[in-house]
C-alpha cells in the first residue's frame, strides 16, 4: 500500500529526531496534495507500523495542502481536494496546482517534570 | 502521588524521505560522474514497460550500451525477458514492495559495470502512484501509459503527469480498435503539465520508436 511505506519512513524520522527521553505523544506532519496521500488511509498504516514499538499510541496528526485552482477565464482562485473541477464562471477547466512537499513538521512529547 | 508532567512541540521541519533522498542524490552524482543517463521508467502493469525496453534495447545495438534494472514483486521474468538483448541486466526483486528505493538501486548497481554503461533503464515496479514519490537519483523520469489502461489515467495520476520529463503512449497500433479520446488524454496532459512532451509509440510495431531514442540522445550526457 502506498501509505504504508511512507508511514514506515516517517516512524524512522521519528525516532531519530525524537529525544531519549519522553513518549512521543503526536507527530505532525504536512503533505502536498500532489502526493496522493489519503490521511485516513496513512492514520491506519501509522498504528500498524508502531504497534509494539516506542511510538505506540502516538497520534499522526495530517495537515493536508489542497489543490490551488485558478480560472483563467475570471481569475478566480481556490482551493480544492481534487484537481480537475469546472469554475463557477462556466469555465471547464481551470488550472489546478499542487505541491509535493512531505515533512516532518514537529513532535509533541509527554516528559514528567524532575522534583 | 504521580510526578508532573509536561508537554513540549519540537518543530523539526525535516523531509520525511530524507534517507532515500540521500541515497539518490549518491546515486545521481555516480551517474553524472560517469556520464551515464538514468531513465526511471514509471507505468502501469500491463502498460509495456518491457516490451517497450525489448524494443528500445534491439534498436540500440551497437549504438549507446545499455544496462538495466528491473523491478518486479516477485518473478524474474521480465528480466529474462531483458537479457536476451542486453548483457547487464539486474533483477531487483521488491517482495511486498510496490515501488524501487534508492537504496536497491545503489545496490543493484554494484552488480554492473558501470564503466560500459551509457543509458541505464530502471524499470519501476508496475504502480503508477508509489514510484512517483521515490527519487532513485534518475536524470529523467519516463511515464508510460497505454491505449488499453483507457484515456483517463493521466487525469487520475496527476503525480506522475507533473513530474516526468517525457510521457509515452504506447499500444497506439491499436487506436482503431479502441474508443480512446486521444485529444482528450492530451488536453489532461496539459492542464497538469503545460511543458511534457508526449510521444506515441507502439513496442509491437516499432512505430514511434525512433522519436524515442531521438529524445534519449538529447538528454544524453555528451550527447548531441
Amino acid at each position: 500500500m502506498h501509505e504504508f511505506s511512507i508511514a514506515e519512513s516517517i516512524a524512522t524520522q521519528v525516532c531519530r529526531y525524537a529525544p531519549a527521553t519522553g513518549r512521543v505523544c503526536s507527530v505532525e506532519i504536512r503533505v502536498g496534495a500532489l502526493r496522493g496521500l489519503e490521511p485516513s488511509s496513512l492514520e491506519m498504516c501509522w498504528q500498524a507500523v508502531i504497534h509494539d514499538s516506542p511510538l505506540a499510541g502516538s497520534e499522526l496528526l495530517v495537515d493536508l495542502l489542497p489543490w490551488t485552482i485558478a480560472c483563467p477565464a475570471c481569475g478566480q482562485t481556490w482551493t480544492s481536494p481534487v484537481p480537475f473541477v469546472a469554475c463557477s464562471c462556466g469555465e471547464p477547466r481551470p488550472n489546478p496546482t499542487a505541491s509535493d512537499e512531505l515533512d516532518l513538521v514537529s513532535i509533541t512529547i509527554e516528559d514528567e517534570m524532575e522534583a | 502521588m504521580n510526578p508532573p508532567v509536561r508537554t513540549i512541540q519540537l518543530p523539526l521541519n525535516a523531509r520525511v524521505l530524507e534517507a532515500n533522498d540521500r541515497i539518490a542524490a549518491e546515486n545521481r552524482a555516480e551517474f553524472e560522474r560517469r556520464k551515464i543517463l538514468a531513465i526511471n521508467l514509471i507505468g502501469a502493469p500491463g502498460c509495456g514497460k518491457t516490451a517497450l525496453l525489448e524494443a528500445t534495447l534491439r534498436a540500440l545495438s551497437g549504438g549507446r550500451r545499455p544496462a538495466v534494472l528491473v523491478g518486479d514483486l516477485t518473478t524474474r521474468r521480465d528480466g529474462d525477458r531483458l537479457e536476451r538483448w542486453c548483457d547487464q541486466v539486474v533483477q531487483i526483486s521488491t517482495g511486498q514492495g510496490c515501488h524501487l528505493e534508492a537504496h536497491q538501486v545503489r545496490d543493484a548497481l554494484g552488480q554492473i559495470d558501470l564503466s560500459r554503461v551509457d543509458y541505464l533503464f530502471i524499470e519501476n515496479v508496475g504502480n503508477l502512484i508509489c514510484p512517483v514519490g521515490f527519487d532513485l537519483g534518475q536524470a529523467v523520469t519516463v511515464g508510460l501509459f497505454s491505449l488499453t489502461e483507457g484515456d483517463d489515467k493521466a487525469a487520475k495520476h496527476p503525480y506522475l503527469v507533473e513530474s516526468a520529463d517525457l510521457l509515452l503512449l504506447n499500444k497506439v497500433d491499436l487506436l482503431p480498435h479502441l474508443s480512446f479520446d486521444r485529444a482528450g488524454f492530451a488536453a489532461d496532459v496539459r492542464l497538469l503539465n503545460p511543458e511534457v512532451p508526449v510521444l506515441d509509440v507502439s513496442a509491437t510495431t516499432g512505430e514511434g520508436l525512433d522519436a524515442w531514442l531521438s529524445w534519449l540522445e538529447r538528454r544524453a550526457v555528451g550527447g548531441a
